[in-house]
């Protein structure tokens, strides 16, 4: 699959210590218009809609924030926390800066987090809602398209 | 031996390869020994205050710090911070499109530099503040590691022997931990202190765990006591105005490190006894309170030392009778009753962005004055 040098140069920028110390491609070495391929392939075998997901993210960080960096319950179904650091994030594609906002998102259970979370970042949202890029195996704000879905109860949104 | 040759044929493809890629390897490194050599130059800081004489070609914070003078950096010169800034009065060329983000428009006309983005090629006069001539690097011991909740860990550095660190409540200093699992290189992020200044041999830091962060992870799984820590500190201007005023402060989280110091430092100079100090500490659930019995100790105490704690979402187990909500209604209900607003007022936060924007929201309402409002961002 031939990248364009707007992909090329993401690619580069997605290394280990050039925009963040871990890189956005964890073990992955394919070219990121494979890892996109897959995945939107993937979210479409589990009939999820990537701006549907990205909505949903966009309305938990925000309601996450109001927690002050504390955890908050939103609709009795996630516990959020919003965590943010000092500084900004380029995005890859070289389109922007991002705030160092995470948010890790959890499943409640009994008022409490559960074991089934989402992690992503500010930028992480960015990437997947603008190219479809989920990050590569094994980056540790891989966002993995089942538990996209399951974190955020949505399954069979795609008509 | 009719296999020798196929054998041999097999060593040498990569024996070939290995050997060009060590002379390739080695004529890099000379290349750029060469290329990079920009001699013996001088760093003059501060009008000829400190006068470094260093060698050429490394980033600037990398350079000041080989020579004991130590910028703060969050991100450890990433370049993903925007901490590491210094006043250049030299001409070491255009601002990079990596500094521009962080610096305002006055800034760059000023010549401020992100000192992990330059290199020092030539003799350079920079300006910094003076506090960071004392800010020292230990190679400290890890002498207690606790759980104070389920998400941050109190640590307790022992400082090397004959060695002290003066430094004022309210202050920070960087910790460093080693590559572990994916992480390469050794990483620093900044923390306030939480113990007292009298404790001139020790260093205290509550770290909370973030998901994903390289520091956090390492302290909360792989720290041990009586291992090794690199610790530089003080740095930050956080800190008590010698004032009198009535002091309002508002964490949560971690952000109880600079008020646990700040409030043993009052208990041993006696001040707690004479200025009105109002704390307000929010968490979610009981479980996320800690010091609760230490801080209610101290309200009981000092009859001008009040605690506040509250809950946001306090859960059935945790039978709380206390104050309910947002830390930044609860303070505004104090404020609008509770606390004699005829006497001059102060603010001291530590928090998020986000929490210092909200609680300085609520302090402007009730007419504190901004420029007496005192925070310590984090992280």
């Amino acid at each position: 699959m031939k990248m364009s040098p707007e992909y090329a140069k993401a690619q580069a920028n997605m290394q280990p210590g050039v925009i963040t110390s871990d890189g956005f491609l964890g073990d992955d070495r394919r070219p990121i218009v494979e890892i996109i391929a897959e995945d939107e392939s993937k979210m479409e075998q589990l009939h999820v809609d990537f701006d549907e997901a990205a909505e949903r993210m966009h309305r938990l960080l925000d309601e996450g924030r109001k927690g002050l960096g504390e955890p908050v319950t939103v609709d009795g179904r996630w516990i959020v926390q919003v965590y943010e650091a000092r500084g900004f994030l380029a995005s890859p594609f070289e389109d922007g800066i991002f705030r160092k906002v995470n948010a890790q998102v959890s499943v409640a259970e009994n008022g409490r987090p559960g074991d089934l979370q989402l992690l992503y970042s500010e930028l992480s949202l960015h990437l997947m809602e603008k190219y479809h890029f989920l990050q590569g195996r094994g980056s540790p704000f891989r966002l993995e398209p089942h538990r996209i879905r399951d974190v955020l109860f949505l399954q069979n949104t795609l008509k | 031996m009719e296999n020798a040759p196929a054998i041999v044929q097999a060593l040498v493809a990569p024996l070939s390869i290995g050997l060009i890629s060590a002379v390739l390897g080695a004529l890099i490194t000379i290349t750029d020994r060469i290329v990079n050599n920009y001699g013996d130059l001088v760093i003059d800081i501060n009008s000829g205050k400190r006068k470094l004489e260093i060698k050429g070609g490394a980033p600037m914070l990398q350079t000041l710090a080989e020579s004991g003078i130590f910028v703060p950096s969050a991100c450890g010169g990433r370049g993903s911070c925007g901490a590491c800034k210094v006043k250049v009065k030299s001409d070491v060329g255009p601002h990079l499109p990596t500094e521009i983000p962080y610096l305002e428009k006055e800034e760059i006309e000023q010549n401020v530099r992100l000192s992990c983005q330059i290199k020092v090629k030539d003799n350079v006069e920079i300006e910094i503040p003076e506090a960071l001539f004392n800010v020292q690097e230990f190679d400290g011991v890890i002498e207690r590691v606790r759980d104070v909740t389920h998400d941050i860990k109190e640590v307790y550095v022992k400082l090397p022997e004959g060695k002290e660190i003066s430094f004022s409540c309210g202050q920070y200093g960087q910790i460093e931990v080693p590559p572990y699992g994916k992480v390469r290189a050794p990483t620093q992020r900044a923390y306030s202190m939480s113990s007292p200044p009298s404790d001139r041999n020790h260093l205290e830091f509550l770290v909370r765990l973030v998901p994903g962060g390289i520091v956090t992870t390492y302290v909360h799984e792989h720290l041990q006591e009586g291992q090794r820590m690199k610790v530089i500190a003080p740095f930050g201007e956080f800190g008590v105005k010698d004032t009198g005023a009535t002091m309002i402060c508002v964490a949560g989280g971690s952000g109880m490190a600079p008020f646990k110091g700040i409030f043993q430092h009052m208990i041993e100079t006696g001040e707690i006894e004479t200025r009105e100090v109002w704390y307000f500490f929010g968490a979610r659930t009981k479980a996320d309170m800690f010091y609760l019995d230490w801080l209610n100790e101290l309200d009981g105490e000092y009859e001008k030392f009040h605690f506040v704690p509250a809950l946001s979402e306090p859960q059935e187990e945790d039978e709380w009778t206390g104050p309910t909500g947002l830390i930044t209604e609860v303070l505004a209900s104090y404020l609008t009753d509770q606390i004699d607003r005829s006497s001059p007022l102060e603010g001291y936060l530590c928090g998020s962005p986000g929490m210092l924007d909200a609680c300085m929201a609520v302090m402007r309402k009730f007419d504190m004055s901004e420029d007496r409002i005192y925070f310590d961002k984090f992280a």
